[in-house]
């Protein structure tokens, strides 16, 4: 074109390209959406009112059977490839995409992390794993969250997924404000487990996403990022999970060595 | 709009009314009542996200994770408030978040569609063809903006949004919405002029 375009011709070729998109148009979504809500929402008898039960429970985890066929296993293949996460998560320069890109927050020291928190970061002592390898800081739009990931640790396979051997993830969240939904495949396995005398659950099978009510109330989603097995406790007002591929006593050991 | 359950007017404020009743219907555990919104705006929904992918499966994929963050985030949707601004601003995330998990690449890859009725037909054939020709730039530019401007341009010339949704739906004071547009359509400008047509 020879001459830049006045604005109003700017603006009428947007509008034209507007309506020429070949937008996708979804008509079952709803199905789609309906099958991923599972049980209805624990709200029903008003939220405020289940919080004294959701104090009790800690957790409240809403495991979503499995529904349409071909939905469910779209969803089930991307909850395990694509990290996706609606925290802000800064454009890391790494080596292709793997956990770290999809931790949200900034790479840290160990001691900045501490600083940066209002809750006593506590690390495994297991030998197993060792001392972490990098360490996330997210404190983004009211989140308190420090992540420690370990990259290859003997014995415990590499998560094909994020390429590394285990992550904790610890967090501030009032426990009567948080709610667990984890959208997991029908081959998850939860279980209640003790851990450190506050309960906890293990999951075990595919890749989860689980929601959670942060430390202002908001609702957060995570997205498990190791698409393995995972250890979810809360333990002094801090909500914390292992994810690695070990077995639920091996990650019972690891809880229990936190220091 | 066929076929939305409950749905018994087209005007604004009709769907407004109607909205605040799904919302706090769906709040109170009301599926059927929350499917009936995800109806009526999945649509714009994966419009919307589509505008940021590029891809249709994407962008279904992301307007289908919207909804069912929406749904458990609707405690904190301000019950006055409409429905749908609040609702693209976390398609939006979702949709901007895919592409940066993804390795965001430089350029999205939009379509048009070949079959879309033509509102050019109205006109000579030389100024269909010089219309033709505008799309191929301006969509061409559009690719390799910043997933942000190609958003702020979308909401006000693609789907219509008034400056309130806009600000709900970017997340800005209604203030700004005009200083963002207008700097969107500067950067497009930009771009236009810096690699022109090509031949």
């Amino acid at each position: 074109m020879s001459s830049p375009l006045r604005d109003e011709e700017l603006e009428a070729t947007l509008r034209d390209l507007g309506a020429r998109l070949a937008y996708p148009m979804p008509t079952r979504l709803a199905d789609a959406v309906r099958a991923r809500l599972g049980a209805p929402r624990p709200m029903r008898a008003g939220w405020r009112a289940l919080v004294p039960a959701l104090v009790t429970a800690a957790f409240l985890l809403l495991v979503v059977a499995a529904g349409v066929p071909g939905a469910r296993a779209t969803a089930g293949e991307l909850l395990g490839l694509r990290g996706i996460d609606i925290f802000r998560v800064p454009a890391v320069p790494t080596s292709g995409p793997g956990v770290e890109t999809a931790i949200p927050g900034e790479r840290v020291t160990l001691a900045a992390a501490r600083a940066g928190v209002s809750f006593t970061v506590r690390v495994p002592a297991s030998p197993i794993l060792g001392t972490p390898d990098l360490v996330y800081l997210d404190v983004s739009a009211g989140a308190e969250r420090v992540t420690l990931v370990y990259r290859d640790r003997r014995g415990i396979p590499r998560s094909s997924v994020a390429g590394v051997s285990a992550i904790v993830v610890e967090f501030r969240g009032t426990v009567d404000e948080q709610l667990f939904a984890k959208a997991a495949g029908p081959g998850t396995r939860i279980e209640r487990v003790n851990v450190n005398g506050g309960r906890g659950y293990w999951m075990e099978g595919e890749p989860h996403l689980f929601f959670y009510r942060d430390a202002n109330g908001a609702i957060r989603d995570e997205t498990l990022r190791l698409a393995g097995n995972t250890l979810l406790w809360e333990q002094d007002g801090v909500t914390l999970r292992l994810e690695a591929n070990v077995t639920k006593d091996e990650a019972l050991a690891i809880a229990s060595s936190l220091r | 709009m066929a076929g939305v359950p409950g749905a018994k007017t087209d005007s604004a404020e009709g769907r407004l009314t109607e909205d605040r009743e799904l919302v706090e219907r769906a709040r109170h555990g009301d599926q059927e009542a929350y499917g009936a919104l995800v109806t009526r705006y999945q649509g714009v929904a994966a419009r919307t996200a589509y505008v940021i992918t590029g891809s249709d499966a994407d962008a279904e994929e992301a307007a289908q994770d919207a909804f069912v963050k929406a749904y458990y985030a609707l405690d904190r949707f301000r019950p006055d408030a409409p429905f749908r601004p609040w609702l693209l601003r976390i398609v939006a995330n979702e949709a901007i978040n895919r592409r940066k998990a993804a390795g965001r690449r430089p350029t999205v890859a939009l379509s048009l569609a070949e079959d879309r009725p033509s509102p050019d037909t109205a006109l000579s054939p030389e100024g269909a063809a010089l219309a033709g020709e505008r799309r191929e730039l301006v969509l061409g530019a559009l690719q390799r903006m910043r997933d942000e401007d190609r958003l702020v341009i979308a909401y006000r010339y693609f789907f219509d949004l008034s400056e309130a949704e806009m600000a709900t739906a970017l997340g800005v004071a209604r203030g700004t919405v005009k200083s963002r547009l207008s700097r969107a359509l500067a950067r497009l400008r930009a771009v236009l002029e810096a690699e022109p047509a090509r031949e």
